[in-house]
């Protein structure tokens, strides 16, 4: 390829390449000012929160992805014509904002609940604005969450965009035309291997800047507002919870620009021991539990009584379902087989990071560049690769399936990590506690809650991914699939244009992602915290 | 007889960040010394030094004769706040201050941790996880897992700051008893605190520092009999002596 087509090659790439970028910023700031809302909401209002939380915790565990064609047809249709392309464009942002939004409410749910007590008693006391609370206590208080997700949620967001990108050039008319989906696509079909390649490195280097020049800028930023003062050396013992606790109040009280507010402020946080710690929606206070499981089973029951009544009234609908059940079946063991891998890969990795190396920051910074890259942007070339051998879809299925869930192991565990006691190294130092000892009674007992709750977004992210792991394909040409699959099925069914076993298989997949995370994962992790908090 | 020498230690984050500048005291054998000084002043990093848990940017450590680096085995700890593995049964993280008794089998340990949680009046709690535990019996098993080891030296970083005030009385009262009866085998115990009227109440010497970067400003003897009276005279000028040096 000569010089002036090779630069040519590259701006193009990287116009498409910024084109996809701004679709995510644009979805990134919705997100982020819903989440925020959402959140804060729910977090100051009771009667609200009982109905929000069970919703989102549903809604968290849907296979986006998989609805993706269902959600292009809803949007699209009053876009027809030159607006096409908005259409598709709005799609494909409202798609990843879902993926988005969850983790971040969360996190500033949690973060708002675990404010002490004494600040409302303060807001209340100088009669506070609902707008003077918001901007000075409850925004900064979540800030340092919502940079910590968000940086999450562009990792999980870029994977949405490439997917749904890539995934949409499969049927002609809704393609997205500018973007690196496309920018992927094409040299997928026409073999070019050079532009494949130049594709990738624009888009890690489009990763990487994003990285270093604006996520990092906006956590230094947001550390401003941390309730953790982080030592260089962790074997400096950190100030205890409360200490903590006095002095983010008196940063956050000196903000409020008083005076007696902040000597008031000290005192209080200096007579008590310990403030009031709520650590989150799956142990919270048994009050609401009632109407949380209310809301929860009802949600199940429905959708299962609809399910029920109609395939009752569509008789033929019965072997639709008991192909999706079989199908279910196969996806059900690869997608449990590939979690147990990645748990094994993923715990030595985390045991190191957070225990035995000081330098978890520039590691966690490369782990996170690293989880950014979307394991569909790889499939092609994983594909080629594989192509020949025995058994050649199994196996790309199996390395996407691992590829998506190992990064929501390794940082759920590396975040919860951050909330254990500082001085469990200098215990394992004092007292010189080695080897399979430190293991067995330290390194894995600590992890476990981490290893939970990564372990439901992991479970949920391999369910996602099957829709282009089992069965890959680009502009209508199939790369590579499994024999038989859940998300292979979906795929078929969406080239054959059956809907309605598309939506059977949905709807099953629905219910039983929704059963699994209430009657395993909740009950495992309900367990567990119990012991831990 | 020297039990633990601290020679000159200075300790720094970077050029401009002096912690330690030369600090210099010991602690004898059946010595109570208490380390006292402003907020800040190092003291409980200095106390890690000491523990071999943090390395020192300059001096040394002398235990029994013989200049340390990093932990040893004579040496124990105990924490502020409690330091226990949430997820070990209180009879295991006691368990845990035998760790580095290789010749130990499961059996004796498991012994001897049952006996120390006896002696700090936890018996029933074995089996328990300390979540359902006060902060006083967190702290106590704190320190049985500190003993267990039978060790020579006992450092302890602020132990009943975390505490209620009662709490704290009794567990105070606790350690006096066990050190006069000699119930336990330590011979030196290091302790740092802020509360100077705690330091007078234990201790057979008190190591004043300054604030940041700090030195050591006096080292007071106290030669009051045990039990002391906080109300009597002496103790009082004691404390008092304590307070206009560290107003200094």
């Amino acid at each position: 390829m000569d010089f002036i087509s090779l630069i040519g090659l590259i701006i193009i790439l990287v116009v498409d390449t910024a084109s996809s970028w701004l679709r995510m910023f644009a979805a990134l700031a919705v997100s982020v000012v819903i989440s925020v809302s959402v959140g804060i909401y729910a977090a100051t209002h009771r009667k609200a929160e009982r109905m929000i939380l069970p919703i989102v915790d549903i809604l968290q565990t849907l296979p986006i992805l998989a609805f993706f064609p269902l959600v292009i047809a809803i949007i699209v249709i009053p876009f027809e014509g030159t607006y096409l392309s908005l259409g598709i464009n709005l799609a494909v942002i409202f798609l990843i904002i879902t993926s988005m939004i969850w983790n971040i409410i969360f996190g500033v749910y949690e973060s708002i609940k675990t404010l002490p007590q004494e600040y409302s008693e303060l807001s209340k006391l100088y009669g506070l604005t609902r707008l003077e609370r918001l901007e000075k206590i409850y925004i900064p208080a979540c800030m340092p969450r919502v940079v910590e997700q968000s940086v999450l949620s562009w990792s999980i967001g870029l994977f949405y965009l490439v997917t749904s990108e890539i995934f949409s050039t499969g049927s002609a008319n809704y393609t997205v035309k500018i973007g690196i989906g496309s920018a992927i696509a094409s040299p997928i079909i026409t073999g070019n291997v050079i532009s494949y390649a130049l594709a990738l490195v624009i888009f890690i280097l489009f990763v990487v800047v994003t990285r270093l020049f604006f996520f990092k800028p906006w956590e230094e930023y947001a550390t401003r507002y941390n309730k953790h003062v982080e030592e260089k050396t962790s074997e400096i013992k950190r100030p205890s919870y409360v200490q903590e606790m006095g002095e983010f109040g008196t940063k956050l009280m000196k903000r409020l620009g008083s005076e007696r507010l902040v000597r008031i402020g000290s005192r209080l946080t200096r007579s008590r021991k310990g403030g009031r710690r709520i650590s989150g929606y799956a142990d919270a206070g048994k009050d609401y539990d009632e109407l949380y499981r209310l809301v929860k089973y009802g949600i199940i029951a429905v959708i299962i009584l609809v399910a029920a009544g109609v395939v009752a009234l569509r008789p033929y609908l019965i072997g639709y379902e008991a192909m999706v059940l079989q199908a279910l079946v196969f996806s059900f063991a690869r997608v449990w087989l590939t979690f147990a891998i990645s748990l094994s890969i993923g715990i030595p990795v985390c045991v190191y990071l957070i225990f035995l190396t000081r330098h978890n920051s520039k590691y966690l910074m490369f782990f996170q560049i690293l989880s950014s890259i979307p394991a569909t942007i790889l499939l092609p070339a994983i594909a080629n690769a594989l192509r020949g051998t025995p058994a050649y879809g199994e196996v790309v299925a199996l390395i996407v399936f691992v590829l998506s869930s190992i990064w929501y192991i390794i940082f759920s565990t590396m975040n919860v990590a951050k909330t254990l006691q500082p001085n469990i190294l200098e215990v394992k130092n004092i007292f010189g506690v080695k080897g399979w000892e430190a293991w067995k009674k330290i390194y894995f007992k600590a992890i476990i809650p981490g290893l939970i709750t990564g372990g439901i977004t992991a479970v949920a992210a391999e369910w996602n991914a099957s829709i282009v792991a089992e069965s890959f394909t680009v502009g209508g040409t199939i790369v590579s699939h499994v024999g038989m699959g859940l998300g292979e099925l979906l795929d078929a069914s969406l080239a054959a244009n059956n809907l309605v076993l598309m939506f059977v298989a949905l709807i099953n997949l629905t219910v039983m992602i929704i059963l699994l995370n209430t009657f395993v994962w909740k009950r495992l992790y309900r367990r567990v915290s119990r012991i831990y908090s | 007889m020297e039990m633990v020498g601290v020679e000159d230690i200075s300790y720094s984050l970077g050029p401009e960040a002096n912690i330690i500048d030369g600090v210099s005291f010991d602690a004898k054998k059946d010595e109570f010394v208490s380390v006292i000084g402003p907020s800040g002043c190092g003291k409980s990093t200095l106390l890690r030094i000491i523990a071999g848990l943090v390395r020192p940017t300059g001096g040394k450590i002398i235990y029994m004769g013989k200049s340390i680096q990093g932990t040893s085995k004579g040496i124990s700890f105990v924490f502020q706040d409690f330091a226990l593995l949430p997820w070990l049964t209180n009879l295991e993280n006691v368990k845990l201050g035998c760790s580095m008794m290789e010749k130990m089998g499961e059996e004796e340990k498991n012994k001897k941790a049952s006996i120390m949680l006896d002696k700090m009046g936890l018996s029933g709690f074995e089996h328990s996880f300390p979540n359902v535990l006060s902060g006083g019996m967190k702290q106590r098993v704190g320190i049985a897992r500190a003993l267990v080891s039978d060790p020579r030296v006992l450092l302890m970083d602020e132990p009943f700051s975390s505490l209620d005030e009662l709490t704290a009385e009794t567990l105070r009262s606790d350690i006096v008893y066990h050190l006069k009866n000699k119930n336990l085998p330590v011979n030196s115990v290091i302790m740092v605190t802020h509360n100077v009227e705690e330091a007078v109440e234990l201790s057979d010497k008190i190591v004043i520092l300054s604030k940041k970067p700090s030195k050591v400003v006096a080292i007071k003897s106290i030669k009051l009999k045990r039990p002391r009276d906080k109300r009597s005279k002496e103790f009082l000028d004691m404390m008092d002596f304590v307070y206009a040096t560290l107003a200094k």
